[in-house]
Parts: structure tokens; C-alpha cells; sequence
């Protein structure tokens, strides 16, 4: 989120935040790992009211960006999403509502993109396949064309909001090249087996797609034309992580450095060594720069910046290691009690795992940017 | 029992070997209970190696204990793992503190499996500072009233008894005020157990245990009264000794057994098979780490400055961007040395060359002292930036010579 907020950003922010605060808050994250969904669809209507899924659909299609630069304004709301570790499909629903409305066909404009908008839809996105990569070189699910229909094989892991939503886009492989297909989870063929992961509200889950028959009219944007469309998903999945990330490390820290000014050890408050405090200062360092790379990288996507792709994967390489690196210093400096289902912080803990580990590791960013580096070296 | 009726390492290994090969189930065979399993050792006279045999030990030595275990080991038999902290850390500490008539009382019972002990010394508010312990110990004519509360307490929901750290003088200075005494954690009136569910979700093997004034036996104290300051440094000592697997702790290796998740050559190997295309070599990484960090860096500078015209940030925060750049500016000349081995530091010609990587090392250790040492900037972050408390400053309001020799004493 960046340092200066237009009005209209700062009335989203803090709506946001109090819409938060007041409809889910810890208490209700906890009573929603028992769910299901992780989430509640008429508190997810009430979310859309805000203006959490239409920043990134313009006005004309019932959306509407706050300042002119769209991945800016969203990030704020995934920022303080992290900050209470929030549930909800905000990522998958964004990343279809964006993609639908730069290359959707009319009828998915006017069939899909409203129910998203008014969040009585929910849409997930699949790219990365079993023990696969986020990668559009890693996709094998095919779409090949038959008739005039489309068929989709194959199948993709790590869907998120699996059980909740009511279609999937699907990146696939043509003869022609990569083309997405929005596919409903009722359609004959689709086997979906829900999951969990290790975060208290984000459901997950994998489906199979067997002789999956769709009309043509399936098909999102051109036949074999998806390859930068997807990269462009990716992008945005990375900034609004990325920015969620920064909300969970930013609170974490907050309420770390609150206890260690009331817990008292040897006569003081523990925040008063001289240990924790560096410690403190050193996540501080950590903290600021990973507000400023996660915003630089939201202005790469608005300003369709040459060099986003390389910069999307130094923002989840540094931004994806020092959150959970500070929520984990923090549970060390919150003590016994850090390793306890009482204390909120393995809240935070778990989003910051589930969120390192989506979309690419740090490391396989750090082994891409690292072959990037090697080819600029050659060509040079 | 003199040196001379010893029974030689040796000679007590082959007999152990023997009995375990005949007695002791081995890990695949149905899991026995602690209890059953700690008993049936007793029985044999395999309990307690190294305790006294007035106790119910064996009247060895450590050495016997490692040499039967060690031998239970390569015989892939099980062991009273859930009795470590009883046989380990309790029972040695009674061994060394209690008296004649607790040591009677208490070890060979728990030397038999019967009684399983733990120790009571963190409380909510005190970890660390276990020496801060705000448990009350009272003197109520022949008895005891124990009043406050523990946390920490690995396995106590199981056991019979705990070992309690309590303070009892509270006009003494912190140390020199605390007892030791033992308390029965079952079907005595004022306790509480609770068990602390783990941040994973399961229950842990950790509770709090609750102590409504307690009335204890005066024969219950460990050591003497306000001297339970050493009972525990001793208790401590065998606690690190159990963890770190020597000593009355040692059961054998402990890569054997059921679930062994993360130690042990199986676990590696899974964890070898595991591995996602982890093709970045250390230097390959710290050049991209350089690199990352030459990116954050000047974008965190941008941001500090927009933070400042806005007001949403001090002048103060150059503190975290000096900090900032300048152990990445080091770190990236590290990155080089490895990168460039003998030459970044080593050339021909005689001359002195100062346009290596080597140089630049060595003008870049400037980078982190000068401007105000990194550890000041850290203070300044800390303190000015977040507002956490200061520095004691020991020499305010005080005669300098005063200061002087004050701070010899620190």
C-alpha cells in the first residue's frame, strides 16, 4: 500500500479495515476452521459491497478503479486482508474478474462477470497442476478442439476456494498454444476432491478433467493466444499475495512488540533487551522494504512496466521469505505461549506458510531470476 | 556394595544382552505402556541402573545404564521413552537433594513405574525468568499451603507427582527466597490440570496446572527450605543432560523406533526424495540475494522519501535505510569474494592493484561502523522509530568517578 493514498483509496482502506474488524474478526476466523468453505457467502455479498471485487473491472462492465491504477487500489484491501488474516476468495475471484473483463466474450461479460461483482458467484482460477509449478511451460491439461465443441483432460492442484466456487478458468494446451477455458464444476467429467491446507480459512482442493465437452463459447479470449494472459494472472496473484504478506508480517510485529512491553523478565519489560530490540529493528528493515517492492510491483502491472516479470518474482523472492521469517522471529519472541492454539500468532503463522509456499517458493523465483540473470549475462 | 562385588561393565552388558534378547519386546511387536514397560525393567533389575539399591536401583553406574540401553538399541527393543523426565531428570534430583526419608518415600516407586513425575517450575507470567517464580509456599504450623500456578509442565495431565519450584520467603532477594517441594498431582483437593492445545491444532503434551491452597506434608520439601534455588540449577542440569541424551536420561539412540519423522536416515532420505528443484548453488544464491536486495533497497529509500513529504515518516528512518543498504552493500562484496576466489584477491604484475575485489572488501567493512555504528542504528530504530524502551544508562545523574567504578562492578 503505498505511502500516499488518494481520498477515495483511503476511504477503501479504511472501510475496509472496519468492515474487517467488525464482520471477521479472530474470533470469527476461529469459528471458521471448522467450515467447509472457510467463509460465509452472504458475508462474502456484504465484502463485494465494498468494492472488494470491481477495482479491477472498469466502469463500463459494473466495476471501477478508485485512482486509475487498479492492482494499486486492490492490494490495499489484500494488505489488510493479511492484517486479520481475513477469509474469503478474494484472490481467485479478482484474478477471474480481471481476466474475464480484458478478454471475456460478451456472454461471459454479462453471464459471469456481475455474479462475481455482486459476489454472488464465486470463480476460481487453476494453473499450477499436480506437483507442478506456477508456470505456463508447466501446463499439460489440454483443450483441443472437437466439433464445435472444446474438451478439456487433464488436471490441476492447489485450487483455491475449490468447494465454494461455481466455475474454474483452466489454463490448457492446444495444438494452436495455451488457451483458458472457464469450466463450470457441475460439468460432466469434472472430479473435484476438496482439501485443506495448513491455513485456519483457505480451502483448497485438486480436480480431473475427463473428456470434460464444452460448447466453444467456453473458451476465454482467443484459442491459443492465453500464454501472456496467464503470465498476467500470475502477476497479479504475486502483487495481491505479496501485499497480503505485508499486512500479516506488519500486524504480527505490531502485537509482538505490544506483549513485549507489557511481559515483564528479570525486573523489566522483555522489549527493553537489547537482543529483541535489533531483532525488532532488523524485521522493521524487512517490513519497509517489503511495502516498497510489493508496491513498486503493483505499479509495474499498472504501468505495464518492461521488466514486471523479473520484478514480480524479486517481490515474492523477498517479500515471500522475510514475512514468515518475521512471524517466525516473533513466535520465538512471543515465548511459550507463541506455540499455543490460544495465541492468535499461529494464525498468522499459517497464512504465511500456505502463502511462501503458492504461486512459486522464494526459491524457485530466486532459481528463475537466477537464470534470467545468467541469459542477460550471455547476451550482453 | 564395595568396589570389589562391581559387577564389571562387561560382564553386566552380556547379562543385559541375554535378558533383553529373552524379555524385551521389540518396537514391532505390540506397544507396552511406560508404566508396564518401566515395572517389568524393575522386575529385573534393570530399573534405576545407577540409583542406590537401598532406592530400587541397581547400585551401577552410568556406565552400566548406557551399556544396557546401548545394547537395547542394537537390539531394536523399546524403552521407557514416556519416563524420561521421571527417570532422567526427577528421580537424579531427589537422588542429589532429597532427604533419607524422601529419597525412601519417593524413588522406588517411581523407580518401578508406579509414580511418574514432572517438574512444576515455569508459571504464566515467568519463563525465562524462572527465578522471578511467584508461587506461594506458606508455613501453616506441621504443613505446607501451596497457592499459585505452573505452566509448561510437559506431561503432567499423566502424572503422579510434580517437583514444584515456590517461593517462600518473599523479603529475600529473588534467589535466595525459593523452595522445592513435591507435590502429588492426583486426587488431592486444589488442583487443577488443564492440558494446552498446541498451535498446530492437537493437544499438546503441555498443561497448567492450578494449585488452590494446596496442603502439603513438611517431609514433601526437596532440600531446605529457601534453598530451592540450587534444587532447581540442579534439576536443570539433569534436565540438559536428558535432552542432550546423556546421563540418567540416556534410553539408547533415538533414531530408532515408531514415529521417527524428522531424524534418522529414513526421514532423510524422504526428505531427499521430497525436494523441489533446488538446483541454486550457494553461490548462485547469494548472487541472486545480492541482486534482490539491490533492487528492495533503493526502492525502500523512494518510499522513506515519499513517507517524509507526506509526513508519514521521520527523519529518523534514514536510520533503517543506512541500516538497510549498507549489510546489503556488504553483503553483495561477500557475494564477490565467493564468486571470484583467488582472483578477486591475488595478480600479477608488482605493483599494488587496487581495482580488485579484495580492495573493495576491505573499504566496504567502513560501511556498517561509520555514520553511527549498525548496532546504533538498531538502537534508534528500535527506540526512537517504535518507541521501545531505552538503554539503561547506569552513568545518568551519577558522579563520574562514581560511574567508573560502578561500571567495573557490571
Amino acid at each position: 500500500m503505498q505511502v500516499e493514498l488518494s481520498e477515495a483509496q483511503e476511504l477503501f482502506r479504511s472501510s475496509s479495515r472496519r468492515f474487517l474488524e467488525a464482520e471477521a474478526p479472530l474470533t470469527v476466523v476461529r469459528e471458521l476452521y471448522d467450515s467447509r468453505e472457510g467463509f460465509d457467502r452472504a458475508w462474502w455479498r456484504r465484502a463485494a459491497e465494498l468494492g472488494w471485487t470491481s477495482v479491477l473491472v472498469p466502469d463500463r462492465l459494473g466495476g471501477g478503479t478508485l485512482s486509475g491504477r487498479p492492482v494499486a487500489d486492490a492490494v490495499i484491501v489484500a494488505e489488510e486482508m493479511g492484517r486479520l488474516v481475513a477469509p474469503g476468495p478474494f484472490l481467485p475471484v479478482n484474478v477471474v474478474a480481471a481476466t474475464l473483463a480484458a478478454e471475456g466474450s460478451d456472454e461471459q461479460q454479462s453471464s459471469v462477470l456481475p455474479g462475481l461483482i455482486s459476489g454472488e458467484l464465486v470463480a476460481t482460477w487453476a494453473l499450477c497442476e499436480p506437483h507442478g509449478r506456477w508456470d505456463v511451460d508447466a501446463v499439460r491439461t489440454t483443450a483441443t478442439a472437437s466439433g464445435g465443441d472444446i474438451v478439456v483432460e487433464g488436471a490441476k492442484a492447489y485450487v483455491e476456494a475449490l468447494g465454494a466456487a461455481e466455475q474454474v478458468l483452466v489454463s490448457a494446451r492446444s495444438a494452436a498454444g495455451l488457451t483458458q477455458v472457464l469450466v463450470p464444476l457441475d460439468a460432466p467429467g469434472v472430479h473435484a476432491t476438496l482439501g485443506r491446507s495448513l491455513d485456519a480459512t483457505r480451502r483448497f482442493g485438486s480436480v480431473r478433467f475427463e473428456g470434460v465437452r464444452l460448447p466453444r463459447s467456453a473458451v476465454v479470449g482467443n484459442v491459443g493466444e492465453a500464454a501472456d494472459r496467464i503470465a498476467q494472472q500470475l502477476r497479479l496473484a504475486l502483487a495481491l499475495q505479496c501485499a497480503e504478506l505485508v499486512g500479516v508480517a506488519d500486524r504480527t510485529l505490531e502485537f509482538t512488540i505490544e506483549y513485549g512491553l507489557e511481559r515483564l523478565a528479570f525486573g523489566r519489560p522483555i522489549m527493553s533487551f537489547q537482543a529483541l530490540k535489533h531483532r525488532i529493528a532488523d524485521m522493521t528493515v524487512h517490513l519497509e522494504g517489503s511495502k516498497a517492492v510489493t508496491d513498486a510491483l503493483a505499479d509495474a502491472i499498472d504501468g505495464d512496466a518492461a521488466d514486471v516479470e523479473r520484478f514480480s518474482s524479486v517481490t515474492k523472492a523477498y517479500v515471500g521469505t522475510h514475512a514468515l521469517d518475521t512471524v517466525d522471529d516473533c513466535v520465538q519472541i512471543t515465548g511459550g505461549m507463541g506455540v499455543t492454539w490460544e495465541h492468535d500468532i499461529h494464525l498468522y503463522n499459517r497464512r504465511a506458510v500456505v502463502d511462501r509456499a503458492i504461486f512459486g517458493t522464494p526459491e524457485e523465483h530466486k532459481h528463475h531470476l537466477l537464470s534470467l540473470l545468467s541469459t542477460s549475462e550471455e547476451t550482453a | 556394595m564395595n568396589a570389589q562385588e562391581t559387577e564389571s561393565v562387561e560382564a553386566f552388558r552380556a547379562r543385559a544382552a541375554r535378558w533383553i534378547e529373552r524379555d524385551l519386546p521389540r518396537w514391532n511387536d505390540e506397544h507396552v505402556e511406560t508404566r508396564d514397560l518401566q515395572r517389568l525393567l524393575f522386575d529385573h533389575g534393570f530399573a534405576g541402573i545407577a540409583f542406590p539399591r537401598a532406592y530400587g536401583g541397581a547400585g551401577l553406574t552410568l556406565d552400566h545404564q548406557k551399556a544396557f540401553y546401548d545394547e537395547a538399541t542394537a537390539q531394536d527393543r523399546q524403552v521407557p521413552t514416556g519416563n524420561r523426565v521421571s527417570i532422567g531428570m526427577l528421580g537424579p534430583t531427589i537422588l542429589d537433594h532429597g532427604s533419607e526419608d524422601a529419597q525412601l518415600r519417593f524413588l522406588p516407586p517411581l523407580l518401578r513405574g508406579d509414580t511418574l513425575w514432572v517438574q512444576l517450575l515455569s508459571e504464566p507470567q515467568g519463563g525465562s525468568d524462572m527465578a522471578g517464580a511467584t508461587t506461594r509456599l506458606t508455613r501453616d504450623g506441621d504443613t505446607y499451603v501451596l497457592h499459585g500456578s505452573k505452566m509448561w509442565s510437559s506431561g503432567a495431565h499423566e502424572a503422579d507427582f510434580g517437583l514444584c519450584l515456590c517461593r517462600s520467603d518473599w523479603d529475600a532477594p529473588k534467589h535466595r527466597g525459593l523452595s522445592m517441594i513435591a507435590v502429588p498431582l492426583k486426587g488431592v483437593p486444589g488442583i487443577t490440570i488443564q492440558q494446552t492445545r498446541s498451535a498446530s491444532g492437537l493437544t499438546s503434551d503441555f498443561s497448567e496446572e492450578f494449585f488452590d491452597n494446596v496442603v502439603l506434608p513438611i517431609e514433601y520439601l526437596i532440600g531446605e527450605e529457601n534453598d530451592g534455588w540450587a534444587v532447581a540449577q540442579t534439576l536443570l542440569l539433569h534436565e540438559r543432560n536428558t535432552v542432550g541424551n546423556i546421563g540418567y536420561g540416556y534410553l539408547g539412540r533415538r533414531d530408532r523406533g515408531p514415529k521417527r519423522m524428522f531424524g534418522g536416515e529414513p526421514a532423510m532420505r524422504s526428505l531427499a526424495a521430497a525436494r523441489r528443484r533446488s538446483a541454486l548453488d550457494s553461490v548462485g544464491e547469494a548472487i541472486v540475494e545480492t541482486y534482490i536486495e539491490s533492487v528492495v533497497a533503493p526502492l525502500t529509500s523512494t518510499r522513506v522519501m515519499a513517507g517524509l513529504r507526506v509526513g508519514t515518516h521521520s527523519g529518523r528512518w534514514g536510520s533503517l535505510t543506512k541500516l538497510q543498504s549498507t549489510v546489503a552493500a556488504q553483503a553483495s562484496v561477500r557475494t564477490a569474494l565467493a564468486a571470484w576466489g583467488a582472483d578477486g584477491v591475488i595478480w600479477d604484475g608488482e605493483e599494488v592493484q587496487y581495482d580488485n575485489v579484495g580492495t573493495t572488501w576491505l573499504e566496504s567493512r567502513g560501511g556498517t561502523i561509520s555514520g553511527g555504528t549498525n548496532e546504533m542504528q538498531r538502537n534508534i530504530i528500535s527506540e526512537r522509530l517504535l518507541g521501545l524502551p531505552r538503554e539503561s544508562a547506569p552513568d545518568r545523574d551519577v558522579p563520574f568517578s562514581e560511574v567508573l567504578r560502578n561500571a567495573r562492578r557490571v
